[in-house]
């Protein structure tokens, strides 16, 4: 039933808030609205019978407006709240069933957080901090310290190791939470909204930061936020959540290009489609009028990188796939694409 | 559809004044009717069958103290090694070791120890300053009675921390323990001071034990609420983090609660440390040792300037214990630590104070100029005269405002409204006090009240227990008077703050015993005494908290109505005031728990009622019975008033949500 080559998967995950929590769980009841939902039993369906696969090294990026159970998924995931059912599957282990003991294991060595929030201790130094998770896990202080100081450099926050967190910036305090979270060297890291709450600037340097640590160490991310520049710009596969459910799953290109409904199209509609969408999707066949010029294209360019080349050349441009022409498209196309218009 | 909610509240409102009006002219009419009929009035050596009844069973109590299972295995052990703990201390610092004639140290190596101790949590300037606080007990020729209250008080506070705070953390960690914990905490925050003594004395035996268990009993409750509330106060996400790491509890709770909760368990500490030093005065009733007796004594042969005198020295030891654990509090204002420069002037400045103090020790051991406190250094008699003079110096020349003041209170307001309260038949009165408590609070409100106002009732004490409310409600009308008006000035101005603050904090750390002193000197034994002193004791919580209130009223309103050409005037009543109806609710009932506390304890002054009874039950066996169910019928007074409080809160905020 679980994909067993994933990093992570999860099936039929429910988390309701309220009394009795269970008979909501799979019932006519939960698929009415929120507000209806809280006035007939008192409940809250924050996470609706998610079902999703991880693959090792992705990136997967979770979004949705305010309350529409980002902060719930990802808590279940980890189970800081107890969900209310379904299954999460880590290499073969059903993370659900595990034992406290087993679980406080897994939290020390396989998997860790980055919050909104940061979550720091305010009383220890950035390097105490970066070490807790070792020290818990009873890490001699020298071992502890010697790692941390590995992770430090990793992010950047050299010369700062004898510094308490309110003497740092928020951009410098969520790198203290990222390198605290690569200190016990996990598989799979959750991060929700890690950027929220910083200024747009460090926000994008942060964003650019974890790309490198990505291509660095190629860890798994499941990666909470509500800014789509964002989760394009990080995500390999993105899950759109409404009302705890999730509505589309997809690459960028599969989001914006088809999106499965009104929520989802709303969410992008101020993306310019030019940037994230490939020839592939706009390739139509060779009108009779039309003389092709030699110049190609792969299907996999993104509009916007082939615009030079299309404007350049004298005719359509082939877009080829494996080897063969799909069809071609001309400048007229990506005007057409870009204002809007369509036919 | 904001405006709709707020038409139809403003117009229950208008209703329910009306109906409140309908009820105060009813009930004064029919009072003048009836007055002086089924007051259920009895004279103060008389006992009712229920009060001699109770009187019997303390008895038969007292009698079981030797063989009783509950004594032998229960009340006596506990009674035993508390006594133990208390008298260890009190052998340090205050009564001599056996076989000795002084203390373990004598009184310059207890200055330097608090000294050093201050220093060490604190600064050096508080440390001087806690220094010379504690000589000028000494000085005031009462060095033996303050170092028995502070090592009273040191006593109290260390069995109450080492149960308050587990049981604190438990709260803190548990909803199901705080729950449990709740119901008594709010009990005995609105339970006043005097109501614990004779039932503990009961079964304590009178003595500095049962006066520490007492002080434990008023203490305990405020070392558990800080620490749960400084556990619960830990921001979410690091100890989220921490468990997502993996902590165990022990471990989240020891690396990061604990940590994060610092500065709020400490200030717990002091609001412990104040609490026990208050109570360990009073408990002078029931034997505890130190200031308080001479305190009492002086109150009740009206010696103004002896009291002065023990009264600076209580006052004195307040400051010097507030002003310490204060400092405390502000070092945990932040989490980084000092520079290892300063780190380490700091060492050094502990390992020379730390010599001096073993030195100091070692001195006062061997030499009798150190050991015993300087006969020739000692001004009480001086302060006395001082004291006296100036108190009877300021009644005589203001003599014309506070003759008239007194008059105005006690003729004007209080004889009228205890002819209404005491003096109509009591089932009149119970049934316009209800009609009140269901107008202001509802349905489950006015159950309540009869409930209560029944059980008074039922206990006998009825007109006593209204000759009490009488005053209390006078003194609180007066306090919010006063109250309201400085708290909107604090509330509206930040100046205004920065000048009364300090002395706000002051009123609040001073025992209310204390304020009865002056009072007695101004008014001389009188129920306006009593009521003055509720008032001068309870104005700084209700400044506070009405403060607070305005301040908090958001700002978009405040320019809101700026913008709209507001007045002052018509900012404060038609915005601010509303807008903080639930803090002014919230500062009436504090205010009235407060005032009732310290009403009762005017039983010392003249003012009758059930703390006369109290105070009498304590000293007159044949009225012991009566003394404990005038504690009773306190309690019950104070809890009828804090229903009626909450509910009308409740009520008040329940539309908004
Ligand atoms: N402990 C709880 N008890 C009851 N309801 C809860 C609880 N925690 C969350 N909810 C509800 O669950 C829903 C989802 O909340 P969640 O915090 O997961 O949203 P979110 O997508 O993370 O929003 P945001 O972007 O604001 O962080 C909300 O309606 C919230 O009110
Ligand atoms: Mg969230």
């Amino acid at each position: 039933m679980t994909n067993s080559s994933s990093a992570i998967s999860v099936r039929n995950l429910w988390q309701v808030f309220g009394p009795n929590p269970e008979k909501i769980v799979d019932s006519p009841d939960a698929a009415l609205p929120r507000a209806e939902l809280r006035e007939k039993t008192g409940n809250t369906a924050a996470v609706r019978d998610v079902s999703f696969d991880v693959a090792p090294g992705e990136v997967f990026v979770v979004m949705g407006l305010s309350g529409s159970g980002k902060s719930t998924l990802v808590r279940c995931l980890t189970r800081l709240i107890e969900p209310t059912s379904g299954h999460i599957v880590m290499d073969g282990e059903d993370i659900l069933e595990a034992s406290q003991s087993r679980l406080r294991e897994l939290r020390r060595t396989r998997f860790s957080m980055v919050f909104q929030n940061f979550g720091l201790l305010p009383h220890r130094k950035v390097i105490d901090n970066i070490s807790y998770a070792l020290e818990i896990n009873g890490v001699s202080k020298e071992k502890r310290h010697a790692r941390a100081r590995e992770v430090i450099d990793l992010v950047g926050l050299e010369g700062f190791e004898q510094a308490y967190p309110e003497q740092l910036s928020g951009g410098m305090q969520q790198r203290v939470g990222l390198a605290r979270a690569l200190a016990v060297d996990p598989e799979v890291m959750f991060l929700d909204e890690p950027f929220s709450a910083l200024d747009p600037l460090i926000r994008r340097d942060m964003q650019t930061e974890v790309i490198r640590l990505h291509r660095e160490l190629g860890k798994t991310m499941i990666f909470i936020t509500h800014d789509l520049d964002e989760a394009l710009k990080l995500g390999d596969r993105i899950a759109i959540m409404r009302d705890g459910a999730v509505v589309q799953m997809g690459t960028a290109e599969q989001l914006i290009g088809n999106p499965a409904d009104e929520y989802v199209a709303d969410f992008t509609r101020d993306i310019p489609k030019s940037h994230v969408l490939s020839v592939r999707s706009i390739a139509r066949p060779l009108k009779d009028s039309e003389l092709p010029s030699q110049a190609t294209l792969p299907a996999n360019t993104i509009i916007r990188d082939a615009t030079e080349i299309v404007l350049n050349s004298s005719g359509p441009v082939q877009v080829i796939e494996n080897g063969n022409s799909i069809g071609v498209i001309s400048a007229n196309d990506i005007l057409r694409l870009i204002g809007g218009i369509q036919g | 559809m904001s405006n709709l909610a707020l038409g139809t509240s403003r117009k229950r409102e208008i209703k329910r004044s009306w109906l409140l009006g309908g009820v105060f002219v009813i009930w004064i009419g029919l009072a003048k009717l009836f007055n002086g009929k089924f007051t259920l009035e009895i004279a103060v050596p008389q006992n009712t069958p229920f009060t001699s009844f109770v009187g019997e069973v303390a008895k038969s109590i007292r009698g079981n103290r030797t063989d009783g299972a509950a004594f032998k295995y229960f009340f006596n052990p506990i009674r035993q090694i508390i006594d133990g703990f208390v008298t260890f201390i009190r052998e340090i610092i205050s009564i001599p070791t056996q076989g000795a004639t002084i203390p373990l140290i004598g009184w310059l190596g207890v200055l330097a120890l608090i000294g050093f101790t201050v220093f060490a949590v604190s600064k050096l300037k508080t440390a001087i300053m806690a220094m010379a606080l504690t000589f000028a007990c000494g000085a005031l020729g009462l060095w033996k009675d303050s170092m028995d209250t502070l090592a009273m008080t040191i006593a109290a506070v260390l069995l109450s921390l080492a149960i308050g705070i587990p049981v604190g953390i438990w709260a803190g960690r548990s909803d199901f323990a705080l729950k449990l914990v709740t119901p008594i905490l709010d009990l005995a925050q609105i339970l006043p001071t005097l109501v614990y003594l004779a039932p503990l004395a009961l079964f304590f035996l009178i003595g500095p034990a049962s006066a520490t268990i007492a002080t434990m009993v008023y203490s305990i409750p405020i070392a558990i609420r800080l620490t749960a509330f400084g556990i619960r106060g830990v921001a979410k996400s690091p100890v989220e983090a921490s468990v997502s790491m993996g902590s165990t509890g022990a471990q989240t709770l020891t690396k990061v609660q604990l940590p994060m909760a610092k500065k709020t368990i400490v200030l717990g500490i002091n609001q412990t440390v104040m609490a026990a030093l208050s109570f360990v005065v009073i408990a002078a009733l029931i034997g505890a040792p130190g200031l308080g007796k001479p305190v009492i004594e002086a109150l009740i042969i009206r010696d103004v300037g002896e009291g002065f005198v023990a009264g600076f020295a209580v006052v004195f030891l307040a400051i010097m214990l507030d002003r310490s654990t204060t400092a405390a509090v502000v070092k945990q204002n932040t989490f980084v630590p000092p520079s290892p420069a300063e780190l380490k002037r700091r060492k050094i400045g502990l390992i020379i104070a730390g010599i001096s103090t073993i030195a100091s020790i070692i001195l006062s051991r061997q030499f009798a100029w150190a050991a015993y406190f300087p006969k020739n250094i000692n001004f009480a008699e001086q302060i006395g005269h001082g004291a006296d003079t100036t108190v009877v110096w300021i009644t005589e020349t203001f003599s014309f405002f506070t003759d008239g003041l007194i008059k105005f209170v006690t003729v004007g307001i209080l004889n009228p409204l205890e002819s209404v309260l005491s003096g109509a038949p009591w089932f009149l009165t119970i049934l316009a006090i209800s009609a009140i408590s269901a107008i202001i609070g509802g349905f489950r409100s006015a159950l309540i009240t009869v409930f209560l106002l029944g059980a008074i009732v039922a206990s006998g004490l009825w007109f006593d227990t209204m000759i009490t409310f009488a005053q209390t409600i006078v003194a609180t009308l007066l306090t919010m008077l006063v109250g309201v008006a400085l708290g909107i000035w604090v509330g509206r101005s930040a100046k205004a703050d920065r000048v009364l603050r300090p002395i706000l904090d002051a009123g609040q750390v001073l025992p209310a015993f204390v304020y009865l002193i002056p009072m007695l000197g101004f008014f001389g034994p009188a129920r306006f005494t009593a009521i003055a002193t509720g008032i001068v004791y309870s104005i700084p919580v209700v400044v506070k908290i009405v403060g607070q209130g305005i301040r908090d009223v958001p700002v978009t309103m405040i320019e809101a109505a700026t913008s709209a050409g507001s007045t002052t005037r018509q900012l404060i009543t038609k915005v601010q005031l509303p807008a903080a109806k639930n803090s002014l609710l919230l500062a009436t009932n504090q205010g009235l728990i407060f005032v009732l506390a310290v009403v009762v304890i005017g039983g010392f002054v003249g003012a009758g009622g059930l703390g006369y009874l109290v105070i009498l039950g304590s000293s007159k066996p044949e009225l012991q019975g009566k003394g404990l169910v005038a504690g009773f019928s306190i309690l019950l007074l104070g809890v009828m008033i804090d229903r009626i409080a909450q509910y009308a809160v409740r009520r008040n905020s329940a539309p908004r949500q």
